[in-house]
């Protein structure tokens, strides 16, 4: 009996590979098969909007759609081993409390939630079931996680944009509009990290290198929004941040529509924005990695010993035919730096 | 052939070779692919280990060859900055180029550039503000005075927000006052070359610092959390600078899996990258190569199984033919044909096999062939015998009918002259009354001797036809020889001195002796050839001379009688013996006579196993010889004339005819005993129930009721004491004897009755004392049987009965007493008959007699009878032993001649 490996080798490898593949796969799915898993999912926008309609889902460029990819990808299918619940908290505080206790009622395996308020409030009702949030700027300030790399508790997630971060975004809308005299911070105090104070400081400390005013100008309804704006648009040249705010991030609609009907330039957090018709965003780079959580959870790692992740690449978005209707001119520092123009 | 049959038959026997041959090439293929395929799984375990090796520690150098090219992909890009002459650039102009490089490299967080002095001149960041010309001084920073022309300066592994693997790189420009250019690098970048870095299918690679921390790992979060992984000891040991071990290292990884793990180190960096690959990932292609290598084998070998199975048949079913063959063969059934097909010698053997069958059975034809023929021969042979001896049957039969209608007719006519003599003989002697004269006793005399001669002649007739019928039995007893041939002599004297012959008589002295024998018939004979000289002899004289030789067991008595006749021719030498042959026809006329004399003595002799001889010159004279032996007398019994009976008897004379009645009761009378008369049987009947009688004298015809059945009437009377019935009758024929046994007869007297005849049937009383009369008789042996016994087998085997009816008998006799003891009456019946047949067999007739008696008895009879019974079956087997003890001892000692 004599071998010849090399006339084997390929299919064998192939064959292995393909076994592999299937055997993981199978595996997977036959780890799970016992129970049905509940993923449950926490929002604060309307669950009519474009972000969190269910035909957005299987789009992996959004957050809802890249987590049921990456679960699919990782042997976890919906409606077969596990069952998607969404709920939204928007319409007020009672909404809130509504939504929470809905899904926990669900008694799911894992909560995912989308930014800081709803991380709160599912962490004050739940100790035990495992929470992964997709978005929050501060978890150990908040008090959600121990430290950053050991979270310890039952909460982990992905971190936003650090609070140095309000200088950058001065300095790019500064770079926009050379001439700024005043830059003014819209937030919802309510929503926003530590009523704006966590991005105002660096937003001061930047200002006051340039010789640049600050202006906040925080809104508690969306009624509020267009006069905020407004006031902005009257001399002295001014511009405005808009800060990482769920709040704003409902109501970006509004928010863009106020700042083109003001022509007050204004820089974004999020892309989000620009879809809307905004003018300029710089902020952390949509890498969806809370399937990757999901999964481990679903198998029975600790959400503790899972490292809140902070974001890696930050993008700059640029509509220049908005520049124009502005009259503003993008210089070339700015062009250089842009990941995506749009005309 | 039936090869059904042959199938299923050969399957029974126990296949010994079969199971033989199919281990033995079973193991020898099993071994043979088991060694190959062991030593093939071996070697190739070894090479794929060590190839696997191989390619792990390519792909691990692979892998750190790909992380210090990204490394040192940056290098370039901040050097190229680092080199861009100060003066060609404004501050505005470096950040631009800055804002460029990190547009260009995603993993540059941050690039900071410092003149030579120390002083940041421009910061470009991602996350915070961009600083230009702030003139800070950053010059104690280890990457500034670190950082030189040939070398860049590669910072720790530092964690930025607690969980960001960073790494600062800077390097110095050239010229006078070189820039330096100090980059963050984001080594979380790292994360996607090492994950895209394939490790066979479920394999990983993952790179560690200088310290041992964790930098980047495919899942991404073990980097995250900082792991320090130096307590591990290969990541010590690799840390320590030692080499990766050849053959790759097995270990458990962090998830506890064993897997195969090697590690290159990334040059310039000092970092380690850690290939790892599951073992059961690694080794699947060895197990699957051993896994293969299994299947074949099992599938050869169950290939070799199979071929076994058929080659071991293919040789032990030919064999097994063979052996069922040579069964068959044994058994008789030659028509087998082997059909063996194999085209080998096993083909030829069976073929040779099949050819010997073939010619046995040809053989067996020819034999049985023969043996058919002989036997039709041989029973053509019987069937030709037996029509002639049916022929010789019923001529045999037409013979003894004659013969038996001659001896009736003999009978009748005995019977009808002797009635008349009898009357005429008992008157003569009656006449002697002691008162008569001289001249009237000497005319008496010869009255008396007329009429013996009357009866003589009768009685020759009568014997002849006894003799002729082979009816005729001796009636031995004790007698004086001497006296018989003197008395002989005495009463033929006379005749010879009325012929003026002279009568010699010369005996020995041996003659004066008791012998035993037929004295009537022997004395018949002497009168007879006496008679015959006296006859035939006109002149001269006669001469009897008698001699004895004693034997042992009998004395041999020779009789030579001498005359001077006429002669004889010696062509009638034997002819005179025959049947009615004289000499001479005229001799009838001269002389008269029967023609029977001669015929008569001879015959007798010859029933006395004797011989009778004659030599004879015509004219000279003749002289007859006569050889007897004659047996030797038990005792002396002293032979008185008419001695006085032992007691007075009470005796019944039955006869029809007055003179009869009237003669018998005068010889009783002088006999000394009482008679009563009984003119008839039935009057006999009477006379015998109302009166006792020790005798009683039956004539056996009579008118009315013969004596036969008188008799019959009488046993049936059942008498207290049943008186011994005597028959008187001139028919002594057999037939007569066998009707006289059934009526309890036993005792004949022939007719006329002589008064020694009556006296000695009288006197011969049972009653004296059975056992010992008997055997003073000699009937508890039949000389006769047992001599034809001897003369059949030899003296021999006889002698080797005798000694085993010796054994058998003593051995039955103490059975039949233990029988007898416990009343076992069936053993006692069995045993009296292998007795009775056993003594039967050497002819102790009593024994045998008395055995049956017995053997029928047993079974109704008392313990105390049967306890009596064998006590005398005892005595009587004693007693037979030890008379045939005596007539065998010296037979046995002699030859037979």
């Amino acid at each position: 009996m004599t071998e010849r490996p090399s006339a084997f080798a390929v299919d064998r490898r192939g064959f292995i590979r393909l076994a592999g593949t299937t055997a993981a796969g199978w595996i997977a799915l036959g780890a799970t098969s016992d129970r049905m898993r509940v993923v449950a999912s926490l929002t604060a926008l309307p669950l009519d909007d474009e972000l969190t309609r269910r035909s957005m889902i299987d789009s992996p460029t959004s957050r809802l759609g890249g987590l049921i990819v990456g679960l699919r990808q990782r042997g976890w299918v919906e409606g077969v081993n596990f069952h998607f619940e969404l709920r939204s908290t928007f319409g007020g505080p009672d909404k809130l409390k509504t939504a929470v206790q809905e899904l926990l009622e669900l008694k799911p395996d894992v909560v995912l939630t989308g930014s800081t308020i709803e991380t709160a409030a599912v962490f004050a009702a739940t100790k035990t079931i495992p929470i992964v949030f997709a978005t929050a700027n501060d978890p150990v300030g908040n008090g959600f996680v121990e430290s950053l790399a050991h979270p310890g508790g039952n909460v982990t997630g992905f971190t936003n944009s650090t609070a140095e971060m309000g200088g950058k975004w001065l300095q790019l809308v500064r770079e926009a509009v050379p001439d700024l005299a005043r830059v003014g911070v819209l937030f919802n105090p309510a929503t926003t990290p530590r009523a704006g104070r966590f991005f105002l400081d660096s937003i001061e400390q930047e200002a006051a290198a340039c010789g640049v005013s600050v202006a906040p100008a925080p809104v508690n309804a969306s009624t509020d929004i267009d006069q905020a704006i407004r006031h902005f648009s009257e001399p002295p040249r001014a511009a405005m941040v808009a800060l990482v705010d769920s709040f704003l991030v409902i109501h970006r609609q509004a928010v863009v529509a106020a700042a083109a009907k003001h022509r007050v330039p204004m820089i974004y957090p999020f892309h989000y924005f620009m879809d809307a018709g905004g003018l300029m965003s710089y902020g952390p780079t949509l890498e969806v990695r809370s399937a990757d959580y999901v999964d481990l959870i679903l198998r029975g790692t600790k959400a503790g010993d899972l490292p809140v992740q902070s974001p890696r690449k930050y993008e700059l978005l640029i509509n220049r035919t908005i520049a124009h209707s502005l009259g503003l001119t993008i210089p070339f520092t700015l062009l250089a730096r842009a990941d995506e123009i749009r005309e | 052939m039936n090869e059904t049959i042959d199938q299923r038959d050969l399957r029974t026997p126990p296949g010994r070779l079969f199971r033989k041959y199919l281990y033995s090439i079973v193991g020898l293929a099993f071994a043979a692919l088991a060694v190959n395929t062991g030593f093939d799984i071996w070697f190739s375990y070894r090479e794929q280990k060590q190839l696997l090796a191989a390619t792990q520690r390519e792909q691990a150098a692979s892998a750190a060859i790909q992380i210090g090219q990204f490394i040192g992909q940056i290098e370039n890009q901040i050097r190229w900055l680092s080199r861009l002459p100060p003066e060609l650039s404004s501050n505005e102009d470096d950040r631009l180029n800055a804002i460029r490089l990190l547009r260009l490299s995603p993993a540059i967080a941050d690039i900071t550039e410092l003149d030579s002095q120390g002083r940041e001149q421009v910061r470009v960041s991602r996350r915070v503000a961009d600083r230009i010309g702030s003139k800070a001084d950053l010059s104690t920073l280890p990457a500034f005075h670190s950082a030189n022309e040939s070398r860049a300066y590669y910072g720790p592994v530092y964690f930025l927000g607690d969980t960001e693997p960073f790494m600062t790189l800077a390097t110095r420009g050239t010229g006078r006052d070189p820039n330096v250019i100090v980059a963050d690098v984001n080594l979380r970048f790292i994360w996607d070359l090492v994950a895209g870095i394939r490790v066979g299918n479920t394999g990983r690679a993952y790179v560690v610092d200088r310290m041992g921390v964790l930098i980047a790992h495919p899942d991404l979060w073990p980097a995250l959390r900082r792991s320090d992984l130096s307590g591990h000891a290969d990541v010590r040991a690799a840390l320590d600078g030692v080499g990766p071990p050849s053959g790759g290292l097995v270990k458990e990884d962090m998830s506890g899996q064993r897997v195969l793990s090697t590690y290159a180190t990334v040059p310039s960096l000092g970092w380690l990258v850690f290939v790892e690959l599951p073992l059961s990932e690694a080794y699947a292609p060895i197990y699957a190569s051993i896994g293969r290598s299994t299947f074949l084998l099992i599938v050869l070998l169950a290939f070799a199984a199979l071929v076994s199975l058929l080659l071991s048949r293919r040789m032990t079913v030919p064999i097994q033919m063979l052996m069922q063959g040579a069964r068959r063969i044994e058994s008789g059934d030659l028509g087998l044909r082997l059909a063996i097909k194999t085209g080998d010698e096993l083909e030829a053997l069976g073929d040779q096999f099949n050819r010997m069958a073939a010619h046995l059975r040809e053989s067996y034809a020819t034999l049985e062939r023969k043996v058919i023929e002989r036997t039709c021969e041989l029973e053509k042979a019987r069937d030709h015998a037996l029509a002639e001896h049916d022929a010789a049957e019923r001529a045999r039969g037409a013979a003894v009918l004659a013969n038996e209608t001659k001896s009736r007719f003999l009978a009748v006519v005995s019977h009808e002259l002797r009635t008349p003599l009898n009357g005429v003989m008992g008157v003569l002697q009656l006449l002697d009354d002691g008162s008569l004269s001289e001249a009237q006793r000497r005319h008496l005399a010869t009255a008396a001797a007329s009429g013996e001669t009357l009866i003589a002649l009768v009685d020759a007739i009568l014997e002849y036809a006894r003799l002729e019928a082979s009816t005729e039995t001796l009636e031995t007893r004790d007698f004086r020889l001497d006296q018989l041939i003197e008395a002989a002599a005495d009463l033929m004297r006379p005749q010879a001195f009325g012929k003026r012959l002279t009568f010699d008589l010369a005996c020995d002295e041996n003659v004066e002796t008791f012998v035993h024998g037929d004295p009537v018939r022997l004395n018949r004979i002497l009168l007879n050839l006496i008679g015959n000289a006296i006859k035939f002899t006109p002149s001269g004289g006669i001469g009897l001379k008698a001699t004895a030789a004693r034997h042992d067991d009998h004395v041999l008595l020779s009789l030579t009688v001498r005359d001077t006749g006429i002669g004889i021719a010696p062509d009638m030498h034997e002819r005179i013996f025959e049947d009615f042959v004289q000499a001479d026809d005229s001799i009838v006329r001269r002389f008269g006579g029967t023609g029977l004399g001669l015929a008569i003595a001879r015959r007798l002799t010859r029933l006395m196993r004797g011989e009778l001889t004659v030599e004879s010159t015509p004219g000279a004279g003749s002289t007859f010889t006569l050889q007897v032996p004659l047996g030797r007398a038990a005792g002396d019994v002293a032979q008185g004339v008419l001695p006085a009976p032992s007691r007075q008897l009470r005796v019944l004379l039955v006869d029809d005819d007055p003179v009869n009645c009237e003669v018998g009761e005068a010889i009783l009378k002088r006999l000394g005993h009482r008679a009563t008369i009984a003119r008839n049987g039935a009057s006999a009947v009477a006379l015998a129930r109302d009166q006792a009688f020790d005798i009683i004298l039956m004539d056996l015809h009579m008118p009315d009721m013969d004596g036969v059945e008188a008799a019959s009437r009488i046993g049936a009377l059942g008498l207290p004491r049943m008186p011994r019935i005597i028959a008187a009758t001139a028919d002594v024929s057999g037939s007569a004897r066998e009707r006289l046994a059934g009526a309890s007869i036993t005792k004949i007297v022939s007719k006329p009755i002589l008064i020694n005849a009556l006296r000695e049937a009288i006197e011969d009383e049972p009653e004296v004392g059975p056992a010992a009369a008997q055997l003073a008789a000699g009937v508890l042996i039949d000389r006769h049987f047992l001599d034809d016994q001897k003369e059949m087998l030899g003296a021999a085997q006889i002698a080797k009965l005798h000694h085993l009816l010796q054994e058998t008998s003593d051995r039955l006799i103490q059975d039949i007493a233990k029988a007898a003891a416990i009343g076992d009456h069936v053993q006692l019946a069995r045993l009296t008959h292998q007795l009775g047949s056993a003594g039967g067999a050497l002819g102790l007739v009593n024994l045998f007699e008395r055995c049956r008696e017995l053997e029928l008895a047993a079974p109704s009879m008392s313990p105390p009878e049967c306890q009596n019974a064998a006590r005398e079956l005892a005595a009587l087997q004693k007693a037979s032993m030890s008379a045939l003890d005596d007539l065998l001892a010296p037979a046995e000692q002699r030859p037979v001649t």
